[in-house]
C-alpha cells in the first residue's frame, strides 16, 4: 500500500512497507518444508488447515493486543508487540512477493516469523536454534 | 477382543518443518515474555470454540421469530445472546467494548437487496459468532474488486443476480462486523430451527452466496492473486 493511500485512511501511523528481503532460515522452511496440502494428501487427511494454525491465530491475536479492535491510529505506541494493521500490511507484501509460491496458511506463518525478525521482537540465530531444538523434541520418538 | 479394534482415522504421521516454525516462534515469544504460556492456552482454547453456527442458528431464528428479527436487526449484540454469544464477556481478555469490537450489524437481505462482507483493509471478520475467516476472504484480490465490481465476484462465487437486485458491500472495521441475513428461500416451509440453521452456510453469512435447501456446505474457492500489487491503490 502506497504511504499517500495510508494518509488518505487516517492511518499515518501504519506500517512501513514489509521489508521483502529474504530471511536465510526463512528460505530454508520455504524450500523444503512440507505444506499441509501436500501431507494431508499423502495420509489421507479431510481437515483443510493444519492443526498448528490455531495456535499461529493465537499467537498474532495476543501480539496484537487491543490493536485488534481499535482503529490504528488510536493503537499507543508500544502498547503491543506487533500491531494487527501492521502485520496484516505486511503478510500482504510478503504474499505478493517472496513467499507468493507458498499456500495458505504456511504463508502467514512464513510473514508472521518473518516480521517478527524484522520487527526486533526475535532474531534469526536464537529462531535456527530454537527450531532445532522443537525439531529435536518432536521427532525424539 | 480388542477394545480397539475399530480403524482409526487417518493422520499425518510426519513433523513438518511448518509445525516446528509455529512452534519455535511461540516458544520465543513466551521466552521474551511477549506473552505468558497460559494466556496462549486460554485464548487458543476460546479460538477453538469458535465456528459460524452461533450465527446460522441467529439467522434461522430471526427467519422464525419476527420479533427476533427486529431484535437482530437493531442489535446484533444482544440478539447475540440468545445464540450463546456474548461479545463482551467471552473472549478471554475482554476485549469487547460497547463502543468497539462488539459493534455486530445484521444486514437484512430483501428480494432486491443482497448485502455482502467485506474488510478492505485487512481481514476484519465477526469471529466470535463466525469463526475464522476463510483463505479468500483475507485475499487482496477479493478485497479489491469486490468493492469495485461485486456482480462479477458474486458470479465467480456462483451466486448470479438478477439486474434489479441492488448489491451493498459493507466493509469491516474495528468499529464493526457485519454478518447477512439472507432471505429465505423457498421450498423450507415448516421446517424446525435446526433444519434451517444447517442451510445457512458461512457462505451465506458473508454474502456471497444465499442459502438453498439441500446446500450445506461452502464453495471451494480458487484463490487468485490481485492483478495489481497491494502497495498501490488501496485506498477505496
Amino acid at each position: 500500500m502506497a504511504k499517500s493511500d495510508r494518509k488518505e485512511l487516517g492511518s499515518e501511523n501504519m506500517g512501513q512497507e514489509a521489508d521483502v528481503t529474504t530471511i536465510p532460515v526463512l528460505e530454508e522452511i520455504r524450500n523444503h518444508g512440507k505444506v499441509w496440502e501436500e501431507l494431508a494428501a499423502q495420509y489421507g487427511v479431510t481437515n483443510p488447515d493444519p492443526p498448528w494454525k490455531i495456535t499461529m491465530d493465537a499467537t498474532c491475536d495476543i501480539l496484537a493486543a487491543d490493536s485488534n479492535v481499535v482503529p490504528h491510529a488510536q493503537v499507543v505506541p508500544g502498547s503491543c508487540a506487533l500491531p494487527l494493521l501492521e502485520r496484516r500490511t505486511e503478510e500482504d507484501d510478503l504474499s505478493t512477493t517472496i513467499y507468493a509460491d507458498v499456500p495458505f496458511p504456511e504463508r502467514q506463518l512464513l510473514a508472521l516469523a518473518h516480521s517478527m525478525i524484522r520487527h526486533g521482537l526475535i532474531n534469526e540465530e536464537e529462531l535456527a536454534r530454537q527450531m532445532e531444538e522443537v525439531g529435536r523434541r518432536l521427532k525424539s520418538v | 477382543m480388542s477394545e480397539h479394534d475399530h480403524k482409526p482415522a487417518p493422520m499425518v504421521d510426519e513433523v513438518s518443518d511448518f509445525e516446528i516454525l509455529e512452534m519455535a516462534v511461540r516458544e520465543l515469544a513466551i521466552e521474551k515474555g511477549l506473552f505468558s504460556a497460559e494466556d496462549h492456552r486460554i485464548w487458543t482454547e476460546y479460538v477453538h470454540t469458535l465456528g459460524p453456527t452461533p450465527a446460522a442458528r441467529l439467522v434461522a431464528k430471526a427467519w422464525l421469530d419476527p420479533e427476533y428479527k427486529k431484535l437482530a436487526v437493531a442489535d446484533g449484540v444482544a440478539a447475540s445472546k440468545a445464540v450463546g454469544v456474548d461479545w463482551v464477556n467471552s473472549p478471554p481478555t475482554k476485549f469487547g467494548t460497547p463502543s468497539d469490537y462488539c459493534n455486530l450489524r445484521v444486514l437484512e437481505d430483501t428480494p432486491t437487496l443482497k448485502h455482502v462482507v467485506v474488510c478492505t483493509l485487512c481481514s476484519c471478520y465477526p469471529r466470535p459468532i463466525l469463526g475464522q475467516s476463510p483463505e479468500w476472504y483475507r485475499t487482496p484480490n477479493y478485497r479489491r474488486r469486490l468493492v469495485r465490481w461485486p456482480r462479477q465476484v458474486l458470479s465467480e462465487f456462483g451466486l448470479q443476480l438478477p439486474p434489479e437486485v441492488q448489491i451493498r458491500v459493507a466493509d469491516s472495521n474495528q468499529k464493526t462486523r457485519y454478518i447477512v441475513l439472507p432471505v429465505r428461500p423457498a421450498g423450507t416451509e415448516g421446517w424446525t430451527e435446526d433444519q434451517l440453521t444447517e442451510i445457512v452456510t458461512r457462505d451465506c453469512l458473508i454474502g456471497v452466496a444465499v442459502p438453498k435447501p439441500g446446500v450445506k456446505s461452502n464453495i471451494k474457492l480458487p484463490v487468485h492473486k490481485a492483478v495489481h500489487p497491494v502497495q498501490h491503490g488501496h485506498g477505496h
